[in-house]
């Protein structure tokens, strides 16, 4: 079976955030992008925990090719990574972030799937840490009729392997459920830290060039590749304290803490 | 006909956070001089009207079928093709559970809708509507503009967003939207059902969560202590679950539980924002960390600046003693 994992290079959200929490989260003057030059770029979380999913279905037995793609300007570094983990193909599709919305990064996406062969399986990360969207897997499943599974914590292959079996986090507690091949299912942090690629493989995956095809190439026209939604501005919010702190030995600070709760009818 | 229309199914309640999001479709109906609508598929819940009226909707439209009425996903979305493209809205809003972040992603593939997510404001600026939306879990707000002039569909981040009753209450144009939905077969399956299994953290009055400050699995009993004493319920921040010390149905934030105590208790928290996103609607925030300077201090009304394996047991002590009535 094919499974394509679709990833995108994102800023290190752990970096962004100890910047806004020390107050020096900046935006450019283009007012859109963070300024932070030390802030890192990497595989989106959540997608390495997808590509972590499809490498544990070939752990477990399933004879599976791996594709991973990205869209962006030069997601090298992250599809070099996506190799040296277990992907047998990688691929760019390159496009100026600032021209994608949902919509056109899914009708690439789509577009590539179907020009590259049928996929069986398309696994996503259940959203990008930085615009926290979430929306791609959805759309791509829509232009490509297949059903959407989202925030697993477990995939496996099931019904002789013609369905997936996903379990699903809810906020009722997990869901199991199954849906015929093909689909897409979008993996959610639940699924575990992956893997760390072994020094061999990192040196293999240097030989391995990721193929590049561009929008134009997969046969979309300017209407799919108009965003529909533009980012105008960022902007860093202001979060404006009012913290009382309470002072003194632990048991005084704690009679008092418990005082002014009782009193605010908070306990 | 309404401009923005404010969409809700349930098993005959309303989803969560729709009061907020009408008070939002409201204010973003009066920016784009047209009127807000109310669309309820599946089971009407008792008062839909009033409530429709209390929020100053015009319309209260209606979608029944029995295919609604397990809130399954393939049904919902063409049950809101059909109704969107009866009723032409401007503007279509979800309260954003979990089920509409699946809903309106894909109602969007069907009706080539502009789609945002995550939305906190909305208005018009320069003739075209924007919307503005929390990004990086909530370090930077994202304003979107809108390229053309065909539907756009929301889903709001309904925790950081105040309810309000609209100044003077409507009677709101009560009607059924017929659709058909015979050509719908779920494509997934439920092999096994969601149990909740005891309460959840959503629910709780009063959540104490701990975080990555506690250094050790052990200590998270600290934590569960308090919590029962206080009459609530433990939390966890991420890392502690990452780390496999307690279950991921106990996480708040972003990723986890989007909470909405009266009172949460953070120890040993520092604050990160996709931590506060689950939790930043607590009506009081009390902090307990060694560090003083952590983020967590200011989203706080209380704070206490120390170990928290000293503090905790004085304050499971001295809530104790309150309780019991004494000193």
């Amino acid at each position: 079976m094919r499974i394509v994992v679709c990833v995108k290079e994102v800023l290190d959200p752990d970096a962004v955030n100890s910047f806004a929490v020390a107050g020096r989260l900046t935006i450019g003057e283009d007012g859109r992008s963070i300024t932070q030059s030390a802030i890192p770029r990497l595989m989106n979380g959540f997608d390495e925990q997808a590509l972590e999913a499809a490498l544990r279905l070939r752990d477990a037995g399933a004879s599976t090719t791996i594709a991973v793609v990205s869209i962006g300007m030069d997601p090298s570094n992250i599809l070099r990574h996506a190799a040296a983990l277990g992907a047998d193909e990688t691929a760019h599709v390159p496009a100026d972030p600032a021209t994608l919305d949902g919509h056109v990064t899914a009708a690439i996406l789509a577009a590539w799937i179907r020009s590259t062969g049928p996929a069986d399986l398309v696994l996503c990360g259940r959203q990008a840490s930085d615009d926290d969207q979430g929306v791609v897997p959805a759309l791509v499943g829509e232009r490509l009729g297949m059903p959407v599974v989202t925030i697993a914590r477990a995939v496996a292959l099931a019904g002789s392997g013609g369905a997936v079996r996903v379990t699903r986090v809810t906020p009722d507690g997990d869901e199991v459920v199954e849906a015929s091949l093909p689909a897409v299912v979008t993996v959610s942090s639940e699924i575990g830290t992956p893997r760390y690629p072994t020094a061999a493989r990192k040196l293999q995956a240097r030989r391995m060039k990721p193929v590049v095809t561009s929008p134009e190439a997969l046969g979309l026209g300017a209407r799919e590749l108009a965003p529909k939604v533009r980012l105008l501005r960022q902007l860093v919010p202001a979060v404006h304290g009012h913290c009382e702190l309470l002072a003194g030995a632990p048991a005084e600070a704690a009679k008092a803490l418990v005082a002014r709760l009782a009193q605010d009818g908070a306990i | 006909m309404p401009t923005v229309l404010v969409c809700s199914w349930g098993a005959g309640t309303f989803a969560r956070g729709i009061e907020e999001t009408l008070t939002f479709g409201r204010k973003l109906a009066a920016a784009l001089h047209g009127e807000l609508g109310l669309l309820v598929l599946g089971a009407v819940p008792q008062g839909a009207a009033e409530l429709a009226g209390r929020y100053g909707a015009a319309t209260l439209d209606t979608v029944s079928d029995p295919k609604l009425a397990a809130g399954a996903p393939d049904a919902l979305v063409e049950a809101l093709a059909q109704a969107c493209r009866a009723r032409a809205p401007r503007t279509l809003l979800f309260p954003q559970t979990f089920d509409a972040r699946l809903v309106a992603p894909r109602l969007a593939a069907r009706l080539d809708a502009a789609i945002v997510m995550n939305g906190i404001d909305a208005g018009v600026e320069d003739g075209g509507l924007r919307v503005t939306a929390s990004a990086y879990g909530g370090d930077t707000h994202a304003v979107y503009e809108m390229t053309g002039e065909g539907l756009t569909i929301v889903a709001v981040s309904t925790m950081a967003l105040r309810a309000e009753p609209a100044a003077s209450p409507t009677t709101p144009t009560v009607g059924e939207l017929p659709v058909d939905l015979s050509a719908v077969a779920e494509r997934i399956r439920i092999v096994e059902a969601a149990r909740t299994e005891g309460p959840r953290l959503e629910d709780a009055g009063i959540i104490v969560a701990g975080g990555r400050g506690l250094g050790a699995r052990e200590h998270f009993a600290l934590i569960e202590q308090l919590a029962e004493v206080l009459g609530g319920m433990a939390g966890a921040s991420r890392p502690l679950v990452d780390e496999g010390w307690v279950d991921a149905s106990r996480q708040v934030g972003l990723t986890g539980r989007i909470t909405r105590p009266a009172l949460y208790v953070a120890v040993g928290i520092s604050g990160a924002s996709q931590h506060m996103a689950g939790c930043a609607a607590a009506k009081t925030i009390v902090a307990i960390n060694k560090d003083g300077d952590a983020a967590i201090f200011r989203h706080a009304r209380y704070g206490i600046v120390g170990d928290c394996h000293e503090i905790v047991p004085e304050l499971i002590r001295a809530a104790r003693e309150r309780r019991a009535g004494g000193p």
